[in-house]
């Protein structure tokens, strides 16, 4: 294979996964949060086409396929649950929905 | 094309465009996580897709590079900026709120998982990882696509397919109370 | 014979069981038929066993054992009781005026709601004394003497209301549990050298000097705690709280003399510890002399009485303590007729003059109670031991005795015979103060019923024949019948000559002391005092005094530095704190849950971060 390793590929991988979960887990804005893990499933998605490429198994690239149709619908999902929120006038911030705290 | 010249004019251009894609990605990656705006987020998002894509075609992915571009910058990206629309102007800073202990673990929790992967990577697998397999040309092209989905991956196809559906009829639930929920705001005093 | 000591035991027993179970579903009174039926019951088995034994020949004595009790290695105890002639002779004195005081009880305490309890206590201290005296080995002795401590305390605190009578059971039976203590530790040295505590075995065995010496000296321990002799005698004169056939059954006739029945029986030990013997003699004349004295002052008319029997016991245990042990025995027997008699016909004046105790406000009470004054005349006479009464006879031996026993005794000898003196002084002030001319008194109930006269009868009668049965030297019943288990030592044994003296100066300083009462207490004549001999003996020499500041003032603060020192910082501050500290902890573990979708998601990533190390160190 031509340029760098599947190694650094990974590494952006593993990059864009960790700054996905950073998102996740800091900011409080569901439209954010989403966006963030978009940012995860897509950093998941550079893994598996790499190494699809690095063991010329097109099972990488079936998946990834795969995952991009359930981000559809989860992202789907889930700015349905933003929009019903907005409805409610309820304000947009994760943090509000907090019943179980102890 | 401009990639088969590439190819055959060695691995610079290879690095060059890995690099610069590479960079563009993690970026924009930065962007999205940390832009307090939900429109810009959303928009360093569909850069990052784009990068992502040239990635993916440096990776033999053709088809699956296309896919990204269309569907999901395309269609999930547009559907994101309509309800960011809709909702209006949300702007929220990236760092507040929320217990401080809670930040810090984030920050360490985040850091760990990345720094993780990358010993596995380096300590592991390094060896391994150095020389990737020869492909063919008809590789990551939409045809060998077609037909390992049509072969080897039936069953993965197909279950994608039911759960779009059920994600289908999830939104439509989720949107249709419209009618009553306004009859509820009606009623009940603002 | 045996079943007669059998019957003896359980009666009472039965008595109190029944009592204590039918409640107030019984009456009062059936209540108190009860108890006195159950020790007339054990009287008749006492004589039962009596007339076996004779039958038998005295020097055949029985052990009758139930089951085995307490068995531990090769020690071992069996539920004994034994017949023979120290035994015989204990359990018809204690059912015998037990019986009588428990009748005259019927009486005394007819207006108290509470009889049922009492005589239910009065059930049990007669099975507790009966078990005592009966028991066939040391431990059943041991369990008798804890079980008639325990008596006591129930009815000295017998009307629990009074804070002076609660104060009373309570010094009674701690002290009593001193004696108990060191009796424990005597039996504990027997049982490390013998593992045994059968008569047979412990008196028949020969151990080192300083072994038989502890023994010796906790047996004694025991003994002067529960007759009340110097220094454990502070408790008597305030167990007068209790009800007045109390004071006579209880601290005149039986379990104050139990002490000397302890020397009596115990004496191969004792004679083994001579020197431990002798201090019981010189611990017995002491005694005998400083409660005479105090005697002479005391205003209540129990107290006096109760100083007497500290006195007499005194005399007891001299003669036990010289190795006289059937004169001791014979002085035990007459004491208790003729002390219960003077507590019974107290108690008549008390009841008549509807609880009051105070000698000087009773003057006057002997025109109306004229039996009464009769019999308090004859239990005093007997007390004084003019013949031909029943003291005579018995305190004259033990007092002869003394001057027969070597230098040491001739000083005990002068002391007893200062304490003839003494006594004829104390009894008689007493008789002429109370029984004195005087303004007459109202009375509530008259000289009481019959329940209470009869008994009072009997007791004077026995209190005028009661010595007859032994007269030193030329007629010895008694110590014939005693010789198998309790042989006077020949040192003990005076001539006729030293009995003869000691009988003669006896009898004279008797009546010089009933002169010199006379003079002083029969008239109205203003009673000379000198005012600091009068002090001290108003404070019974400051014994008290001394142990308070001895033992309770350093108990007390003691007990005050600790409950503001360690239990404070361990029982009431550590968890106190130890449930702060969990409350704190809890509350910042708390902070966890803070309800927030992220904080989950955040543990969920945390963890597989945490996993994914584990994972790469293991592989």
């Amino acid at each position: 294979m031509l340029g760098p390793s599947t190694a650094w590929y990974l590494g952006v991988s593993a990059f864009l996964f960790g700054t996905g979960a950073l998102g996740v887990l800091i900011r409080r804005n569901p439209l954010i949060v989403l966006l963030s893990l978009e940012i995860m499933l897509n950093g998941a998605n550079l893994a598996l086409i790499a190494f699809s490429r690095h063991a010329s198994n097109g099972a990488g690239q079936i998946f990834a396929l795969a995952v991009m149709a359930v981000a559809a619908s989860e992202v789907c999902v889930g700015l349905g649950l933003v929009v019903a929120i907005h409805r409610r006038r309820l304000a947009l911030d994760v943090d509000r929905f907090s019943e179980l705290r102890g | 094309m401009s990639l088969l010249a590439a190819y055959s004019a060695g691995g610079a251009l290879v690095w060059i465009v890995w690099v610069v894609a590479g960079f563009a990605c993690i970026a924009s990656g930065v962007a999205v996580v940390s832009f307090s705006n939900p429109f810009f987020a959303a928009l360093a998002l569909i850069g990052n897709l784009g990068s992502l894509a040239v990635l993916y075609l440096l990776l033999s992915a053709e088809f699956v590079a296309a896919a990204q571009v269309l569907v999901y910058a395309g269609a999930v990206m547009v559907m994101f900026l309509f309800v960011i629309a809709y909702v209006g102007p949300r702007t929220e800073a990236p760092w507040s709120g929320g217990p401080r202990w809670q930040t810090v673990a984030a920050v360490l929790a985040a850091a760990a998982i990345f720094l993780e992967i990358i010993v596995v990577i380096g300590l592991k697998a390094g060896g391994k990882l150095a020389h990737s397999d020869h492909v063919n040309a008809t590789f990551g092209s939409p045809g060998w696509i077609g037909r390992l989905f049509l072969t080897d991956h039936l069953l993965a196809f197909e279950i994608t397919s039911i759960v779009l559906l059920i994600a289908a009829v999830g939104g439509v639930i989720l949107g249709s109370h419209t009618r009553r929920s306004q009859q509820e705001e009606a009623s009940t005093p603002a | 014979m045996t079943a007669g000591a059998w019957l003896c035991l359980a009666a009472p027993l039965a008595g109190a069981l029944a009592i204590t179970l039918a409640g107030t579903r019984i009456s009062r009174t059936v209540a108190a038929w009860i108890s006195t039926v159950s020790v007339f019951v054990a009287f008749a088995g006492a004589v039962w066993s009596f007339f076996g034994l004779r039958a038998h020949g005295s020097e055949h004595p029985a052990l009758t054992t139930a089951w085995t009790w307490l068995q531990s290695g090769d020690f071992k105890v069996g539920l004994q009781l034994l017949v023979d002639p120290l035994s015989t002779m204990m359990m018809l004195i204690v059912s015998g005026v037990g019986g009588l005081i428990v009748l005259y009880s019927i009486g005394y305490m007819h207006h108290d709601p509470e009889e049922r309890r009492y005589f239910a206590y009065m059930s049990l201290f007669v099975f507790s004394m009966l078990l005592l005296v009966e028991g066939g080995n040391l431990l059943l002795l041991l369990v008798g003497w804890g079980l008639v401590g325990l008596s006591s305390y129930l009815l000295i605190g017998f009307w629990h209301e009074r804070p002076t009578a609660v104060a009373a059971a309570k010094k009674a039976f701690v002290m009593n549990a001193f004696g108990d203590a060191t009796m424990a530790l005597a039996f504990f040295v027997l049982i490390a050298h013998t593992h045994s505590l059968a008569f047979a075995t412990d008196f028949n065995v020969h151990l080192s000097s300083t072994a038989t010496n502890l023994i010796a000296l906790g047996l004694l321990g025991g003994a002067a705690a529960k007759s009340a002799q110097i220094p454990l005698h502070t408790w008597l004169p305030d167990a007068m709280e209790g009800p007045t056939p109390v004071s006579a059954l209880i601290h005149a006739a039986t379990m104050v003399t139990a002490g000397v029945y302890l020397i009596a029986r115990t004496h191969p030990i004792f004679e083994q510890a001579r020197t431990v013997e002798l201090v019981a003699a010189g611990m017995g004349a002491l005694t005998l002399l400083v409660a005479g004295l105090v005697a002479l002052v005391q205003t209540d008319i129990k107290r006096v009485i109760a100083y007497s029997t500290m006195s007499q016991i005194g005399y007891m245990f001299l003669g036990a303590g010289l190795g006289a042990y059937a004169n001791g025995m014979f002085h035990l027997m007459t004491h208790a007729f003729f002390k219960a008699l003077l507590f019974m016909a107290a108690g008549v004046v008390i009841h008549a003059l509807d609880g009051e105790q105070d000698m000087r406000n009773m003057r006057g009470i002997g025109a109306q109670l004229r039996w009464t004054k009769l019999a308090f005349l004859v239990g005093s006479l007997a007390l004084v031991g003019l013949p031909p009464f029943a003291g005579f006879f018995s305190k004259d031996s033990i007092i002869a005795a003394a001057l027969h026993a070597h230098w040491y005794g001739v000083i005990l000898w002068v002391v007893a015979l200062v304490g003839t003196f003494l006594t004829g002084l104390y009894t008689f002030r007493m008789y002429f103060i109370v029984f004195g001319p005087g303004e007459a008194r109202t009375r509530h109930y008259g000289e009481g019923p019959w329940t209470m006269l009869l008994p009072v009868g009997v007791l004077s009668l026995l209190a005028i024949v009661g010595g007859w049965i032994q007269f030193a030297p030329i007629w010895t019943p008694l110590t014939h019948w005693l010789e198998p288990v309790a042989r006077t030592l020949p040192v003990a044994e005076p001539t006729s000559f030293q009995e003869g003296l000691s009988s003669a100066l006896a009898v004279v300083l008797g009546l010089a002391g009933i002169g010199v009462a006379w003079a002083l207490y029969a008239g109205r004549r203003p009673v000379p005092r000198w005012a600091g001999l009068q002090r001290t003996l108003e404070h019974k020499f400051y014994f008290d005094e001394a142990y308070d500041a001895l033992f309770t003032r350093p108990a007390a603060a003691l007990a005050s530095m600790l409950r503001d020192g360690p239990e404070r910082d361990w029982f009431i501050t550590t968890p106190t704190e130890l449930g702060d500290d969990t409350i704190t902890v809890a509350r910042g573990v708390r902070r966890i849950q803070t309800g927030l979708l992220r904080t989950y998601v955040l543990f969920l990533g945390g963890g597989m971060a945490v996993l994914a190390v584990v994972l790469l160190v293991t592989k």
